[in-house]
């Protein structure tokens, strides 16, 4: 969306700005004077839906100051929650089982996404259809199925055909994690690629580049800013997928989230809100490295909006 | 890079989908032909019958079905009444400048732990918890708060869950429609809200289906908001299914609540998808718009030029339902 700088704006920047080049100052002073309801209403909607998406995330961060022993019972503020994250190696070992499943995921979601997205936007052909077709379905099957799949075809895999790579715990997650996030980079790195022109590529090839090469110095560093931002995504969603991991767990390695959804049943202490706004605080960071990302490669809210909703 | 060899590239997703989901799913359809043999086993498939399937629609499990197709429904279009204002703000009334970072906030509980977030939604819902007292202290419920674990708190719950995956594409949606046409429906004589129903909102279509979409697939099957937010009342067919795979363990049953899950999905997509085309049957054909003599401008579609020429850059379907 361009907004014309050198437009005159003896006003104040307001909501009406958004009106776009080709308005002139009139038109704008006269929708300036009078502010109709119906833009109050709609500040106020807005404000108040964007306080309901933060309500229950500041009360988990206010609960992780929690001294009570249970979660819903507020006693008094301090921060024992997060001294005692350090005397309970059970949470330590979920959470770090997280976090090494997250990073395996990612890495193979993005390989594979990397590598389908440049050979959809650089080879096209009807087999492209087919594999769009694929992606949609394994994005709109829902969790449940995915999970109730999974765990009878990784025992089959790990016993019945003695894979015994099957009965891994890391290895189920990560297989289990990476199935989304595979559609989610591969969009990603195809959307990125199709929208800007094969002749670099093509040039290089003239140039007497090894295909390889123009591979390896081309195209990749084309799709680069996609295949990151495809990276950090696949980490968030496999630190957060509870359903799939509930189902292909082993014992011993239980992940962050299928460690709170058992402690749901135990009674929820403070801790898990503790260590919940550590993992915010993280996974803010890396969204933040996202669109930081995204927007030096010129990509606008809009762009970085659908980019952050899959596609 | 011949044609051919680079089509290979694709190769390892490939088979890493068709062995991780084709297979798997594949699998589950063959099983819920199959029956659970004994106490000990999970599933045996050497008599193959649609037994299941009747088992899965009995009256116990029916209800259950019935629930879940309710809270889909009225979850998804609630998620749609409360996203699209805010949505049509973010993208028209705030200020350019602004619009990154009420991009960002939306997405900061679209990426917060869904399960955090809706244990979230239990401590503020508690009966002993601050909302409640904090309720009764002001005198507006009498007794504490009894909204937990009923039907209406995983409504709440799933529209919560669900509302930044409306929001995100109506966003785009209406992003993408851009001021110009706006001014020229004004500039026409058309006042706020005939150019909201006839001009941006149509345009922004592909922002609904793809916002509708969106959130009522994943909502169908979800099970987490209902095992934190309903107990025993908000019972939903991802719980029934869970169940009897990890406690029952009869994987025939499951297998067959899983497939009937998916054939619902589809059939109120499509069922969905003509209600909306024969409700707006009329309207569509009162938006056309015919410049000069009828009979020649008929095939140039005026309209559709002029908006595929302000788009920006073309939204296939498939790339706005992938989440």
């Amino acid at each position: 969306m361009t907004v014309q700088q050198s437009q005159p704006q003896q006003q104040a920047p307001a909501p009406e700005q958004s009106k776009g080049p080709g308005t002139t100052p009139a038109a704008v002073r006269q929708h300036r004077r009078r502010r109709p309801w119906s833009d109050i209403v709609l500040n106020v909607w807005g404000v108040a839906v964007f306080a309901f998406l933060f309500a229950p995330i500041v009360v988990i961060i206010l609960s992780s100051f929690n001294v009570g022993r249970l979660l819903v019972s507020w006693q008094a503020f301090g921060f024992d929650s997060f001294l005692a994250i350090a005397s309970k190696p059970a949470i330590r070992d979920a959470v770090w089982i997280s976090v090494q499943t997250g990073f395996i995921a990612a890495i193979v979601a993005t390989l594979l996404g990397t590598l389908a997205g440049i050979a959809m936007a650089r080879h096209p052909g009807k087999w492209v259809w087919w594999f769009l077709g694929l992606l949609l379905l394994v994005s709109v099957t829902p969790e449940i199925v995915d999970a109730v799949a999974l765990l009878p075809w990784m025992v089959f895999l790990g016993q019945d055909l003695g894979l015994a790579i099957f009965n891994d715990g890391i290895v189920r997650l990560v297989v289990g994690h990476s199935l989304f996030s595979v559609a989610v980079v591969s969009y990603l790195v195809r959307a990125r690629l199709v929208g800007q022109d094969a002749q670099l590529e093509e040039a290089s090839a003239d140039l007497y580049a090894k295909p390889f090469n123009t591979f390896r110095r081309v195209t990749l560093p084309l799709a680069m800013p996609a295949v990151l931002a495809g990276f950090l995504l696949s980490f968030t969603l496999s630190l957060d997928n509870t359903v799939i991991a509930a189902f292909v767990q082993v014992s011993g390695t239980t992940p962050w989230p299928v460690y709170v959804l058992s402690a749901l049943r135990s009674g929820l202490r403070p801790e898990i809100a503790a260590v919940s706004t550590i993992m915010l605080v993280l996974t803010l960071i890396a969204l933040g490295l996202v669109a930081y990302v995204l927007r030096r490669a010129g990509d606008s809210a809009a762009d970085i909006a659908r980019t952050m909703s899959g596609g | 890079m011949s044609k051919r060899s680079g089509a290979a590239l694709a190769i390892p997703a490939w088979a890493w989908l068709l062995i991780f989901f084709v297979a798997p799913v594949a699998m589950v359809i063959w099983f819920s032909f199959g029956y659970k043999p004994g106490i000990f086993g999970t599933h045996a498939n050497d008599v193959l019958s649609f037994d299941r399937y009747a088992e899965a629609m009995s009256p116990t499990f029916f209800a259950t079905f019935q629930n879940t197709l309710w809270v889909g429904i009225a979850g998804t279009l609630l998620c749609l009444v409360v996203g699209l204002p805010v949505a049509y703000w973010m993208a028209v009334k705030a200020s350019p400048a602004r619009r990154g970072l009420l991009v960002a906030l939306v997405m900061v509980p679209f990426w917060t732990n869904f399960l955090v977030r809706t244990i979230g939604w239990q401590v503020i819902l508690a009966p002993e918890g601050w909302l409640s007292t904090t309720l009764q202290q002001v005198g507006l419920i009498g007794g504490p708060l009894d909204i937990l674990y009923t039907r209406g708190a995983v409504l709440l719950g799933v529209v919560y869950n669900y509302l930044p995956l409306m929001i995100l594409p109506l966003f785009v949606a209406f992003d993408r429609v851009g001021p110009p046409l706006r001014e020229a429906s004004k500039d026409l004589g058309a006042g706020k809200w005939t150019t909201f129903f006839r001009v941006t909102l149509p345009l922004a279509r592909p922002g609904v289906v793809a916002g509708v979409l969106l959130v009522f697939i994943p909502l169908m099957g979800d099970y987490i908001t209902a095992t934190v937010l309903g107990g025993a009342k908000g019972n939903m067919v991802g719980q029934l299914v869970a169940s009897q795979f990890q406690t029952a363990q009869n994987w025939a049953l499951g297998s067959a609540m899983a497939v009937l899950l998916i054939i619902v999905i589809m059939l109120t997509v499509a069922v969905g998808a003509l209600v909306v085309w024969l409700v707006t049957l009329p309207f569509r054909s009162r938006n056309r718009l015919v410049i000069g003599d009828a009979a020649n401008a008929a095939p140039a579609r005026p309209v559709t030029t002029a908006i595929a020429a302000i788009r920006s850059r073309p939204a296939p379907a498939d790339e706005e339902v992938s989440a």
